[in-house]
């Protein structure tokens, strides 16, 4: 194992779509086919003290407010917010989504007085408490998405919201709401001087890639996102737009920005990968607990003569640059010819299988210095950055 | 009710049907033949001429996105007649020339060549390339052109 992994917990056998922490980074929730649960962080493998269980359809999304609320949304059309009590206990409340699809995400904003759901009925459902009627209300966002919403993002404000989804267009609309959001708030924000809700701020197209995740840097005015070409793209409010591929060519899922100038994105390839900006632009930075490339060479060295012929003995510099390229799997399945079994001493990365999110898990200094992700293998990894 | 995920649950909600034409990204206007035959024409002067490395160089820049489908064929044509007449020795070093953008337009023709009749003629050489553009740059095209709906 990488040094930079802090810790790695096994926690359920079914794939984690989502996680969050709570503000003091003490609780932990996740998404485990139909439920959420909830454990305590702390000791030397997490608690699970509460199970949330009101979905019956597989929980798409979990987050927590600053008020230790927890949403959580799912296939079922439904999503719930869980008040915590004084036991420990969660009381759950239905949010009337009024959506005919699964709800894909969701997101508090900062201020955590409403949260923003994304569904495959091409609707953003805005939803805030109304006082008077005791009572979750949801408004739409529709026009123009085309397709299902993947991610979402609120700006500190508290009024853009970036979302990203699989018609290719990442758009920022605003979400505000009258008596919740004030109107000085957006005084000076430079994405534009009108508000008003559901308003279409920006959209941006490139190709028609799936986009998976989506993510503000509201200090420097900045939204990025990655896709399923393996981009990831950075754009300003300007329409400036920076694009960077990844090094080795598979989608990310996720990604964080650790401080103004690095951001960290994780996905299909198991491991965090970190890009920078330099003068020139955006660029790839650092693996994190990425597989040994000599390790893997000295594994495929031994009994793989048929591959090297296959993919040409002339082109050393090549097969330097994409050491694993088609050949573990193959050796992989002459192992199993071989010996009936596939033999263990090989080195694997923390995350078996794709990584779906990232979230910061310290801080100092404005610079995330921590990051907890999940992954669809079941586990929770905490790298240190 | 076991094959429930095959009922059509659009059908009786006209704001929700996908058609064929969202798919299609948004274009200013379409690109004709009229407009291509230059470039077809200068595409088949240079190959004819010898310089396959500048065919592909051209073929690869600004390929006609915008085109309707028989256009797209008439113009791939002629891709495929220069792709076909590059020697097997230099194609991983015109390959090696091209920048990501350009790989990524590579790879959809090839790919489109694999999908039609007189592609599949050429199969062999289309493979060639395709070997050498992996070689070189990985799975980065594949993934690119697999999610891009901009098509050639």
């Amino acid at each position: 194992m990488d040094k930079s992994v802090l810790s790695v917990y096994k926690l359920v056998k079914a794939p984690i779509y989502s996680h969050c922490l709570s503000q003091d980074k003490s609780l932990l929730a996740i998404t485990c086919e139909n439920n959420c649960l909830i454990y305590r962080l702390g000791g030397r493998h997490p608690q699970l003290v509460a199970t949330l269980e009101n979905h019956d359809k597989t929980v798409t999304a979990v987050d927590i407010s600053v008020h230790g609320r927890i949403v959580t949304c799912s296939q079922d059309r439904n999503a719930y917010v869980w008040e915590p009590l004084s036991d420990g206990s969660y009381r759950p409340t239905l949010v009337l989504l009024r959506i005919n699809r699964a709800a894909t995400c969701v997101s508090w904003a900062p201020n955590g007085y409403k949260f923003a759901v994304g569904s495959s009925a091409r609707i953003i459902a805005v939803c805030y408490y109304e006082q008077e009627n005791n009572w979750w209300v949801s408004k739409h966002i529709k026009k123009p998405i085309k397709s299902t919403v993947n991610c979402l993002s609120w700006h500190e404000n508290g009024v853009l919201l970036a979302s990203g989804g699989t018609d290719g267009f990442m758009r920022i609309f605003s979400g505000f709401i009258k008596g919740l959001d004030s109107k000085e708030t957006m005084a000076n924000s430079p994405w534009g001087s009108k508000f008003p809700f559901g308003s279409l701020i920006k959209e941006q197209y490139q190709g028609g890639a799936y986009i998976h995740d989506v993510q503000w840097r509201s200090n420097i005015e900045k939204v990025a996102y990655v896709a399923h070409d393996g981009t990831l793209d950075v754009l300003d409010y300007q329409g400036n737009l920076q694009s960077v591929n990844a090094p080795d060519g598979l989608p990310y899922r996720a990604l964080l920005w650790i401080n103004d100038h690095e951001i960290l994105c994780a996905g299909y390839n198991c491991h965090p990968v970190m890009f920078s900006e330099a003068s020139q632009g955006w660029k790839f930075a650092r693996d994190y607990d990425k597989i040994a490339a000599a390790n893997v060479l000295e594994k495929t060295a031994t009994g793989s003569s048929t591959s090297s012929s296959q993919f040409g003995s002339t082109q050393d510099e090549d097969n330097d640059e994409n050491p694993t390229f088609g050949i573990s799997a193959l050796r992989k399945f002459k192992e199993l010819d071989l010996k009936g079994k596939v033999s263990l001493e090989q080195k694997e990365s923390a995350h078996e299988n794709a990584i779906v999110s990232l979230i910061p898990y310290a801080e100092s200094n404005g610079q995330i210095t921590q990051v907890s992700s999940c992954g669809l293998d079941g586990k929770v990894v905490l790298y240190n950055i | 009710m076991s094959d429930w995920r095959r009922i059509d649950i659009d059908a009786f909600d006209p704001d929700c049907r996908l058609t064929a034409n969202d798919l299609i990204p948004p274009y200013e206007r379409q690109v004709t033949l009229q407009e291509l035959q230059p470039k077809m024409e200068q595409l088949r002067t240079l190959s004819s001429g010898g310089d396959t490395r500048g065919a592909v160089q051209l073929i690869t820049q600004d390929p006609p996105y915008s085109a309707d489908d028989t256009t797209k064929n008439q113009y791939f044509q002629v891709v495929l007649e220069t792709l076909s007449q590059v020697r097997q020795a230099d194609i991983i070093n015109i390959v090696k020339e091209l920048n990501t953008e350009q790989q990524i337009v590579l790879v959809k023709y090839l790919y489109k060549g694999m999908s039609l009749p007189e592609g599949q003629k050429q199969g062999g050489i289309l493979l060639a390339w395709f070997e050498k553009l992996t070689q070189s740059s990985g799975v980065t095209p594949i993934v690119h052109y697999l999610s891009d709906r901009r098509t050639v």
